[in-house]
C-alpha cells in the first residue's frame, strides 16, 4: 500500500508539470497584460513596454517558464505582479479560508446526504423516497450564487442575524469567525447535497440487489444492521469518488461563493488574478490546486479498498 | 408503476421545454432582443405576461429563446463530456498499468484545472460563443466522467462474470465492450443527468463571473445573472429563469431515473 | 440626597462610557484592494484615494478642479513661465513628528524624477510630455524653486493629479535602507494603520495634522480628520456591498451601482450623494476599419442614436447627454460643448446609401466588467438597427478589451475613460497619431497642433477658443460619439455627516463625522 502510494506520487509529477506548462502557456495566449491593466487608458506603448520589462515579462517565453519552474521547484513561486507579495504565503493564507469552508461543507453534506440517500434507496419508490429525490433535485437546480444571495438577503439584511461581509480568522475570535462562515457553508452544503444524495441512493440500490444482502436478510439480521454493516460500506465507494470530484470542483466553483460573501479565499484570489493577468499568482494557485487535487484523489483511491473489498489497491 | 410515472412526468416536462424551444424558433410574442426603454422593468401584465427586463425586453420571449440555447448547450456539452470521459475511463480502468497511469495523469491534469480558468482561457483564445462554452465545459466535465467510469470498471473487472468471459477466451476488447461497459450505465445515467444540471448552472455561474454566453442572446443563465441586482425590486426577473432551470432539471432527473431502471442489466 | 447624587453620577458614567470607550471608525467600501502605498507608482484609482489621505503635495485640486496651494503657502511664477517658486507653510509636520522642510520636498521629488521609481507622471516632467524639470533648488528651508525648460499650462495641474499621487511629499523614512518603498510617512490628516490584504485597509487619525483654515475644498482646504479611523473594507461585488450597507456593516459606499439608486433613495436609513463625475463614456470608432474609415458611415451611426434617451437609460436618469470630451463639471464646458448629434434616421439612411453600405455586419466589443459598457452596447445595437445598421457583439473580459483598445484592434466599442481634470488632458486622451500610439481614436495633424497650443498658452480665453474649435471639429470628424460623464452616486447611512461627493470621483473622508 505504501509502495502504491509512493508510485502514485511519482506518477503525479508529470501531471503537475503538464498543469504548470499549460497554465503558463494559456495565460500568455490570453490577450491583455498586467502592465497595460496597471497603466490603464492613458499609457503610451513605451510606458507599457518599460513596465513589462520591469515586471520581468520582457524575456522569451521558454526562458520565463524555465526561471519560474526552476524557482517553483525550490518552493519559491515568485511575487504577485499587482501587489508585490510573495505568492506562496499568499496562497497558504487564502487556502486556509477556502479549505475550512469546503471541508466543513463537504463533511456536513456527506453526513446528511449518505443517510438520506440510503433511506431513499431502502424505501425505494415510496413517499419517503420521492420526497428525498424531489429535495435532491431541487437542490441540484438552484444556482449557488442565487441561493447565496437569497440567504444573505434573508439572514443578513432582513433578519440581521448574521454579518453579510468580511471574514475573521478563527485564531482571532472563534465566535465571530463562525458567524461569518455560517452562510457560505450553508449555501455549499445545500448545493452539494443534491448530487451526493442521488449518488448515495443509486449506489445503495445497486448494493441492495446483490446476493449477499439477501443472504444477510435471510440470516435474520435486522434491516438496520443490514443497511449499516453491509450496504453502507459498499454504497459509500462510488460516493467517495464523487466526493473527490466535488472537493476539486469546489475549489474552482467556490470563487462564486467567495465573491458573494466576500471571503478572502483561494477561488477569489484565482479569479481576480486571472482578470488582472497576475501571471505568477495564477500559475502558483493552479499548481497548488493541482497538487491538492492529486492528493485528494490519491486518498480516495487508497480509501477505495477499505470500503469496497472487491477492489485491491495494487 | 412508479417507473411509468417517472418516465411520463420526466418526459412531459422535457417535451414541454423542448416544445418551447421549438416554438421559439418560429414564433415569440415579441422580438426577444428588441429594446423598449419606456417599458423598463415592467411587472407582469397583459401584453408582457412575464414582465420586462432592465432594457424593456419581453421576458417571456427571452425565456423561450433561452430554452433552445440552454438545451442545445447543455445537451451537446454532456455528449462531448460523456464521449471523452467514457473512452478515457474504460481504457484506463480496464487496462490499468501504464495506460492507466498515462491516461490518469492527463485526466488529473485536466481535472485539476478549475473550469473557470479553462473557460476563460478557451473562450478568449477561440472567441466567445456558445460553442466555446460547450467545448470548455465539455472538456472540464470529461475527467469527472472518466473517474466514475474507471472507478466502476475497477470494481467490475474483479467480478465473476468478467473473469468468466476471460476464461472463455474472449478478447479483452470484447469483454470490455460486452460485459464491462453495460455495467457502467447505471452510475453514468445518474452522472449524466446531474451533469446536465451542472452545465446549465455552470453557464449561469460563468455569466455571473462575466464569461457566459454573450448577450444580447438570452440564456436562462445570463438572464438569471443579469437579474441579480433586481432581486428585491423586480423579483420576476429572477423567478422566471430560475423556475425554468428547476423544471428542466426535474424533467431530466426523472427521465434519468426511469432510464436507469430500464437499462440496468441486473433487472 | 447622597443617593440621588450617586445615581446621577452613575447615570453620567453610563452615558459617558460608550463615548469614551468607543473610537469613531468610519467603515467605507472599496471595490478592490489597493496595489501599494507608494504614491503614483504601482497604483489605480483606489490606491490614489487611500494614498491621498496620507500624503499631500505642494498644490492640489480645489473642488472646482482649479489648482490651489496645499503644502505651499504661495506659488509664484516668473514672467516667462519657466520658474515656479513655492513657499512652504510653517508648522507642517510629518506623521513621525519631523517638521516639513524644502529638503524633504527635494528628496521626494528627486525620487519621483528617477526612472527606477516608475512614477506614472514622469513623462510630464522629464521632457517627453508637458515639460522638463531642469532643476529643483532649495535656497532656504521654506522655499523650493522649480526651473522648467518649456512653459506649460499644465505644470501645476500635473503636479496635483490624483493618479500622480498628487506628487505627495513623504519623509525619507518612508523608504527602506535600500531605497525601496516601505510605508508612507506623509503630512496628511491620516496615517497608515493596518493593511490586511484583500480584506481591509485602515488609516488612523494624525493628531498633529496642520490644517488649513476654512472648509474642505477638493484635495485642499481644511482637511481635519473628524473620525479616529477610516477602514476601507474590500467588497468587490456590488450586490454584496449593497447588503453590507443596508445591514450597517459599512457606513458608506462612495460609488454604488446605478441600478440600486432607486431602491436606496426610497430608504429612510440611507442618504445619497450623487455627482456628475469627470470620467467619460463614449462610443469609439476605429477610423482605419475598412468600413468605418468612411466618415459617412460613422456619421450615420451617430445620427441613428437617440443619445439623450440612451444616456437616460444607461444612467437610470441620473445624468444627461454630454456631446463633448470636456466634462460637464469643467469650467471650460459652455454652450458650444452642448452642441451634439440629433437623431435623424432618414439622414442616416441617406448617408448609408451614399456610402454604399449594404447591411454588412460591424463588430462591436463589449465587456461585462462594467455594466455601463454592456448596457451602452445593447442600446446602441438596438437603436442602430432601426436605421438598418447591423451590429454584432463580441463580449470579452476587461483586460482583453483594454488590450484591444491599446492596440486599436476593434471596429467600434463603448468605452469608459477615467477622469481627466483639464480639457487639454481630455483631448490628449483621445487624439494623437495612430501610427505610434494605436490607442488614439482621433488622428488629425491639425487637431494635434491646436492641442499643443492649448497646453502651452496660459491665456484662458485663448484656451476656451481652442476647445470650442476642437469640439466642432470632432462633431464633423466623428472619430467617436461622446455620450456622457457617468454619475457617481455615493450612499451612506444617516449617522454619517459631512460627506460630499466630488466630480473627480475621489472620495474624501476628512471632514466626515460619524454619530
Amino acid at each position: 500500500m505504501i509502495g502504491y502510494a509512493a508510485r502514485r506520487l511519482v506518477a503525479a509529477i508529470p501531471t503537475l508539470l503538464l498543469v504548470a506548462a499549460s497554465v503558463f502557456l494559456l495565460m500568455r495566449l490570453i490577450p491583455g497584460d498586467p502592465a497595460q491593466l496597471m497603466l490603464g487608458d492613458a499609457a503610451t506603448p513605451e510606458e507599457v513596454e518599460a513596465l513589462r520589462r520591469s515586471m520581468g515579462l520582457g524575456e522569451a517565453l521558454p526562458l520565463q517558464f524555465a526561471h519560474w519552474a526552476g524557482a517553483a521547484l525550490t518552493g519559491d513561486l515568485g511575487r504577485s505582479i499587482t501587489n508585490g507579495l510573495p505568492v506562496l504565503p499568499l496562497i497558504l493564507e487564502r487556502f486556509g479560508v477556502t479549505a475550512l469552508i469546503v471541508l466543513v461543507a463537504v463533511g456536513l453534506a456527506v453526513l446528511i446526504a449518505v443517510p438520506l440517500g440510503m433511506l431513499a434507496a431502502w424505501k425505494q419508490n415510496r413517499p419517503a423516497d420521492l420526497a428525498v429525490v424531489g429535495f435532491a433535485t431541487l437542490m441540484l437546480s438552484i444556482p449557488s450564487f442565487w441561493l447565496g444571495l437569497i440567504l444573505l438577503l434573508v439572514f443578513g439584511v432582513w433578519l440581521r442575524w448574521l454579518p453579510v461581509v468580511g471574514f475573521v480568522p478563527f485564531s482571532e475570535d472563534i465566535g465571530a469567525a463562525l458567524a461569518y462562515v455560517v452562510l457560505p457553508i450553508t449555501t455549499l452544503v445545500l448545493i452539494e447535497i443534491g448530487a451526493l444524495t442521488r449518488m448515495a441512493r443509486a449506489a445503495t440500490i445497486d448494493v441492495l440487489r446483490l446476493d449477499y444482502i439477501s443472504h444477510a436478510r435471510a440470516k435474520g439480521l435486522s434491516e438496520f444492521t443490514v443497511l449499516r454493516r453491509h450496504a453502507l460500506p459498499n454504497a459509500f465507494a462510488p460516493t467517495l469518488t464523487l466526493i473527490g470530484l466535488v472537493l476539486g470542483n469546489l475549489l474552482g466553483g467556490i470563487a462564486v461563493i467567495e465573491t458573494v460573501f466576500t471571503l478572502p479565499g483561494l477561488g477569489r484570489l484565482l479569479v481576480e488574478a486571472i482578470f488582472q493577468r497576475d501571471y505568477p499568482v495564477v500559475q502558483g494557485v493552479m499548481l497548488f490546486v493541482a497538487a491538492i487535487y492529486v492528493a485528494v484523489n490519491l486518498f480516495v483511491d487508497l480509501a477505495y479498498p477499505v470500503f469496497d473489498p472487491r477492489v485491491t489497491a495494487e | 408503476m412508479t417507473l411509468r410515472l417517472n418516465l411520463v412526468l420526466g418526459g412531459l416536462l422535457l417535451a414541454a421545454v423542448a416544445g418551447t424551444a421549438a416554438t421559439a424558433s418560429v414564433w415569440t410574442p415579441f422580438n426577444p432582443v428588441a429594446v423598449n426603454l419606456r417599458r423598463r422593468l415592467a411587472a407582469p401584465t397583459d401584453p408582457y405576461w412575464l414582465g420586462t427586463d432592465e432594457f424593456g425586453r419581453d421576458v417571456l420571449s427571452r425565456l423561450m429563446v433561452g430554452a433552445s440555447t440552454g438545451l442545445t448547450v447543455a445537451l451537446v456539452t454532456v455528449l462531448v463530456a460523456m464521449a471523452l470521459g467514457i473512452t478515457i475511463g474504460l481504457l484506463a480502468g480496464f487496462f490499468r498499468g501504464w495506460t492507466d497511469r498515462a491516461l490518469m495523469a492527463l485526466n488529473d491534469a485536466l481535472l485539476a484545472f478549475p473550469g473557470i480558468l479553462f473557460a476563460l482561457g478557451l473562450l478568449t483564445v477561440i472567441g466567445p460563443s456558445k460553442w466555446g462554452i460547450v467545448l470548455a465545459l465539455g472538456l472540464a466535465y470529461a475527467p469527472a466522467v472518466a473517474r466514475v467510469v474507471r472507478g466502476s470498471v475497477l470494481s467490475l473487472r474483479e467480478r465473476e462474470f468478467v473473469e468468466a468471459s476471460r476464461a472463455l477466451g474472449n478478447s479483452e476488447a470484447y469483454t470490455l465492450w460486452r460485459h464491462v461497459a453495460p455495467n457502467c450505465v447505471s452510475p453514468l445515467t445518474v452522472l449524466a443527468t446531474s451533469m446536465f444540471g451542472w452545465v446549465i448552472l455552470s453557464e449561469s455561474a460563468l455569466s455571473f463571473l462575466g464569461l457566459g454566453v454573450p448577450p444580447p442572446a438570452p440564456t436562462w443563465g445570463n438572464m438569471l445573472a443579469a437579474a441579480r441586482p433586481y432581486l428585491e425590486t423586480a423579483t420576476w426577473l429572477s423567478i422566471a429563469p430560475g423556475v425554468m432551470i428547476a423544471l428542466s432539471l426535474l424533467g431530466t432527473n426523472l427521465l434519468g431515473d426511469a432510464l436507469r431502471d430500464i437499462l440496468d442489466p441486473r433487472t | 440626597m447622597i443617593l440621588r447624587r450617586a445615581a446621577l453620577a452613575l447615570c453620567g458614567l453610563l452615558l459617558a462610557l460608550p463615548a469614551a470607550a468607543q473610537e469613531a471608525t468610519l467603515r467605507a467600501r472599496m471595490n478592490a484592494d489597493i496595489r501599494s502605498t507608494d504614491p503614483g507608482t504601482n497604483r489605480d484609482a483606489n490606491t490614489d484615494t487611500v494614498v491621498l489621505h496620507m500624503v499631500e503635495g505642494l498644490v492640489a485640486f480645489r473642488e472646482d478642479t482649479s489648482i490651489g496651494p496645499l503644502l505651499a503657502e504661495r506659488v509664484d511664477t516668473s514672467e516667462d513661465g519657466l520658474t515656479y517658486t513655492f513657499t512652504l507653510r510653517e508648522g507642517v509636520r510629518f506623521h513621525n513628528g519631523a517638521v516639513l522642510t524644502s529638503a524633504d520636498v527635494k528628496f521626494a521629488w528627486d525620487r519621483y524624477l528617477r526612472r527606477e521609481t516608475n512614477w506614472r507622471c514622469l513623462p510630464e516632467f522629464d521632457g517627453r510630455g508637458a515639460t522638463r524639470v531642469a532643476a529643483i533648488e532649495t535656497p532656504d528651508p521654506r522655499t523650493v524653486v522649480f526651473r522648467i525648460e518649456r512653459p506649460s499650462a499644465l505644470f501645476l495641474t500635473n503636479m496635483a493629479r490624483p493618479d500622480c499621487g498628487g506628487s505627495g511629499i513623504y519623509h525619507r523614512d518612508s523608504l527602506n535602507a535600500d531605497g525601496s518603498w516601505r510605508a508612507p510617512i506623509g503630512t496628511g490628516p491620516f496615517r497608515m494603520g493596518e493593511w490586511r490584504r484583500n480584506q481591509f485597509i485602515e488609516l488612523t487619525r494624525f493628531p498633529g495634522y496642520a490644517a488649513l483654515p476654512g472648509q474642505p475644498d477638493g484635495h485642499t482646504g481644511n482637511k481635519t480628520a473628524l473620525v479616529d479611523r477610516v477602514r476601507w473594507i474590500i467588497i468587490p461585488d456590488s450586490a454584496a456591498a449593497k447588503a453590507a450597507l443596508l445591514s450597517g456593516a459599512i457606513d458608506i459606499d462612495h460609488d454604488i451601482a446605478s441600478q440600486d439608486v432607486q431602491e436606496m433613495r426610497a430608504r429612510s436609513d440611507i442618504r445619497l450623494a450623487p455627482v456628475q463625475s469627470m470620467g467619460m463614456a463614449g462610443l469609439l470608432f476605429q477610423t482605419n476599419d475598412p468600413l468605418l474609415r468612411d466618415v459617412r458611415i460613422r456619421r450615420a451611426i451617430a445620427l441613428s442614436l437617440d443619445a439623450p434617451e440612451l444616456v437616460r437609460a444607461v444612467s437610470d436618469g441620473l445624468v444627461t447627454y454630454n456631446p463633448s470630451v470636456i466634462p460637464s463639471a469643467s469650467p471650460f464646458h459652455g454652450a458650444v460643448q452642448r452642441e451634439g448629434y440629433t437623431r435623424d434616421i432618414p439622414e442616416a439612411q441617406r448617408l448609408l446609401r451614399q456610402a454604399g453600405y449594404r447591411g454588412q455586419t460591424i463588430r462591436m466589443l463589449a465587456t461585462r466588467r462594467y455594466n455601463a459598457i454592456l448596457d451602452m452596447a445593447v442600446l446602441i445595437q438596438a437603436q442602430a438597427a432601426e436605421a438598418g445598421i447591423t451590429l454584432e457583439f463580441e463580449v470579452i473580459d476587461w483586460a482583453t478589451q483594454l488590450d484591444r483598445y491599446t492596440r486599436g484592434d476593434y471596429a467600434m466599442m463603448p468605452f469608459l475613460y477615467s477622469a481627466r481634470l483639464d480639457p487639454s488632458l481630455s483631448y490628449e486622451m483621445v487624439s494623437g497619431p495612430k501610427a505610434s500610439q494605436p490607442r488614439k481614436v482621433w488622428d488629425n495633424p491639425e487637431v494635434e497642433a491646436l492641442l499643443r497650443e492649448s497646453m502651452v498658452t496660459r491665456d484662458t480665453g485663448r484656451r476656451q477658443a481652442i476647445f470650442d474649435q476642437l469640439h466642432r471639429r470632432m462633431l464633423a470628424d466623428v472619430p467617436m460619439v461622446v455620450l456622457y460623464n457617468d454619475a457617481a452616486v455615493g450612499a451612506y447611512r444617516t449617522n454619517v455627516q459631512g460627506y460630499r461627493a466630488w466630480s473627480t470621483g475621489q472620495p474624501r473622508y476628512w471632514g466626515v463625522r460619524i454619530n
